[in-house]
């Protein structure tokens, strides 16, 4: 446990950040990440998801905050996160990718950090801002989710050992996964109540004719 | 024990005063009254108008007798004297009710042009205007009939000739309403190109306020790739119906239509025909902006007729659940009440909505009754609240609106005017709790902004010594405390 939030697996996480191209290729080669602080960043990210329609200044907010469940929405994301990872190493295991879930659980979940901070601070400036001011809440959203996406393309780029566009063609194929790991789930979701019904309904007749 | 004898007797007298009224006390309305709030959802609020009775033909007193039922009347209009004009079109005549509601004044079934009787057939519409001259759309006869007030004839209007026209039109008058100088603005029946405007002689002089047909690319897309005979089985598109018309004082014109997208169930026409009316927040003036989309009552609401009632309010009337919905003239929705249904005070095919005096009478087909509703307390504040905005007054409305919150804490319209009123006065912190709550985004902007900057300039000294204080800090640690460290990491290393 200690090993897993070590000091210096700390600090390699901010040198992953400022430097992802490296970062990413130690992360696979000499265990450099840790799974346990992947994790937490992706709560992290819940949360903040969270925060930032709840708490954002109405003149940026469009949301109606009865409709935040924040205990939903971490759930929904860590779901999403989870079925993403999942997606992206069944394709790459078929398509020569050298990542391992391990490696892949880090890659998504430090690409998160930018996302967080920017989100976090753009939630803190949205109480400062007036109509037609919007853009400083808006740059930084955009800004902290631009760095995340690239961050994830250099992460799943250098821990698989891809070129670019091979990177590229795995996401793509990975989005396909993703939809169809919803479908399966949905389906056996949809087939488990039919058999709790049938259940059901048999114990009802029987409480009912005894 | 003698004070709960005079609560007894006051409210007793309460009881009877209302009784004597006849309007029905709010909580036994037959139907809810709900406004929609910024997010959409359904806030129910007071009553703004209660049903106030009715009246039908057994209830007209016409020469000290009944006057008989209505037959399936189409149009309803009140003269600037409070005359009340009922189109009784089934029985082809016109009824003339004097404002009290309960003796007829006139029955004009015709009248006599060159000597000749002449007489309605199917009359759906019809108008007074402002020189008092009665204008009938009399529909079977294709015509439109001018009379005097005393009922002597003046002029009709028939035969539109144009270009614009097709080939053997056949004109069938079923609205009418006139302007101040005379100009006649008439709804035909299959004419979808728009208004059919006539000059004060009576020439036809072209359409109005023509509705454009609105083709989504998806249509188009599938559209290209159709044969002509598919394309021609296909639905054809074709503009909406206009279905009521009013003139208000300044000459625009309020024109109702159908909408199947339930976003713009009216129209405000200036002089050359351009829709001048403002939309509002969320830009939707079609009545209901929820609605099911199967079953009973499901569907955007149908507007039949509008009103215009004044200082830049008018209530639209709405056929498919029977809600009368009224908005501001900046398009802001202000109260909605009314419901289809058997019971007192609902309707059954609501077809034509007035105003007078504070009160509102709808015209019922089916029924064949004219509905009386009356004004509430709540629903005079917000009236009063609005019409003294529209003229200006914004200050004296904020008791008012002060009033509105006590009855409905949820009026967003009176969280914004009370949260303008503030910022007017200058009291900026609390002009942004109410326009917070007023969902009023750019008032709320002006506020902070004031507020920002006041509480900028008020901490001036104190945010510029912190300033030079973080500065002086950061100098010293870099330029003393840094290099001191290093020497001591140095000499240990």
């Amino acid at each position: 446990m200690k090993s897993l939030f070590s000091k210096e697996k700390w600090q390699y996480l901010f040198y992953t950040v400022s430097h992802p191209s490296d970062g990413y290729y130690w992360i696979r080669h000499q265990e450099r990440g840790s799974v346990a602080i992947a994790l937490l960043l992706v709560i992290l990210y819940g949360i903040s998801f969270s925060m930032n329609r709840l708490l954002a200044s109405f003149v940026v907010n469009d949301i109606e905050p009865r409709t935040v469940n924040s205990v939903a929405e971490l759930a929904g994301v860590l779901i999403f996160f989870i079925i993403l990872c999942v997606g992206n190493w069944s394709v790459t295991c078929l398509m020569d990718g050298e990542g391992r879930m391990k490696d892949i659980v880090v890659a998504i979940g430090y690409a998160l950090l930018p996302m967080i901070v920017t989100t976090l601070l753009a939630t803190f400036v949205s109480q400062f801002v007036a109509e037609n001011e919007e853009a400083f809440y808006t740059i930084l959203m955009g800004l902290g989710m631009a760095y995340s996406v690239i961050m994830m393309l250099i992460g799943i780029m250098q821990v698989h050992n891809y070129t670019l566009g091979k990177t590229l063609i795995t996401l793509f194929l990975t989005l396909l996964a993703v939809l169809i790991i919803i479908f399966l789930g949905l389906l056996v979701a949809h087939f488990i109540t039919q058999v709790f019904g049938f259940f059901k309904s048999l114990y009802t007749e029987l409480i009912f004719r005894f | 024990m003698k004070k709960s004898i005079w609560i007894r007797l006051t409210a007793l007298c309460a009881v009877l005063s209302l009784l004597a009224s006849g309007a029905m006390a709010a909580d036994s309305l037959p139907w809810d009254c709900y406004n929609y709030d910024y997010w959409d959802n359904i806030l129910y609020t007071p009553a703004p108008y209660v049903p106030d009775g009715s009246v039908s033909g057994a209830s007209l007193q016409w020469q000290g007798a009944p006057l008989g039922s209505l037959n399936n009347p189409q149009d309803l209009c009140v003269s600037d004297s409070g005359d009340i004009y009922i189109a009784d079109t089934n029985n082809d005549r016109v009824i003339v009710v004097a404002n009290d509601l309960k003796t007829v004044r006139k029955i004009i079934t015709g009248f006599t042009r060159d000597g000749v009787e002449e007489t309605f057939s199917r009359p759906s519409g019809v108008a007074v205007s402002e020189k008092n001259q009665v204008y009938i759309a009399d529909s079977q006869n294709r015509r439109i009939v001018v009379l005097e007030e005393d009922g002597t004839f003046v002029k009709t209007v028939q035969d539109p000739k144009s270009e614009v026209l097709d080939e053997g039109y056949v004109f069938v008058p079923l609205k009418v309403s006139v302007d101040y100088a005379d100009r006649v603005y008439c709804v035909a029946q299959n004419m979808f190109q728009g208004i059919m405007v006539f000059a004060a002689e009576g020439d036809f002089t072209g359409f109005f306020g023509t509705i454009s047909v609105k083709i989504s690319m998806w249509e188009k897309f599938w559209r290209r790739f159709s044969t002509k005979e598919s394309r021609a089985k296909q639905q054809l598109f074709i503009p909406t119906e206009f279905t009521g018309i009013d003139v208000d004082d300044e000459g625009f014109v309020y024109a109702s239509n159908k909408d199947t997208d339930g976003l713009q169930a009216v129209r405000r026409l200036n002089p050359s025909g351009q829709d001048v009316i403002k939309k509002g927040p969320h830009e939707n003036l079609g009545g209901d902006r929820v609605f099911g989309q199967v079953g009973n009552y499901s569907g955007p609401s149908q507007i039949v007729d509008v009103v215009y009632r004044g200082h830049g309010i008018y209530s639209l009337l709405d056929s498919r659940r029977g809600r009368i919905f009224t908005y501001d003239h900046e398009g802001n929705l202000l109260y909605i009440f009314g419901g289809i249904g058997t019971q007192e005070g609902t309707f059954r095919t609501p077809t034509a909505i007035e105003q007078l005096g504070s009160r509102l009478l709808v015209l019922d087909s089916n029924q064949a009754a004219v509905l009386i509703f009356s004004q509430t307390e709540y629903g005079r504040l917000i009236n009063e609240a609005v019409s003294l905005r529209y003229d200006g007054d914004e200050s004296q409305a904020v008791q008012l609106w002060q009033e509105v919150l006590r009855l409905d804490e949820n009026n967003e319209l009176a969280n914004s005017g009370i949260g303008k009123a503030y910022l007017s006065a200058g009291d900026n912190e609390k002009a942004m709790t109410y326009l917070r709550r007023g969902m009023n985004r750019s008032y709320y902007s002006t506020a902070y902004k004031r507020y920002r900057n006041e509480v900028l300039a008020g901490n001036l000294s104190i945010i510029l010594t912190a300033v030079i204080a973080l500065i002086a800090l950061w100098v010293i640690v870099r330029k003393v405390i840094l290099p001191r460290r290093q020497k001591k990491g140095g000499k240990t290393a």
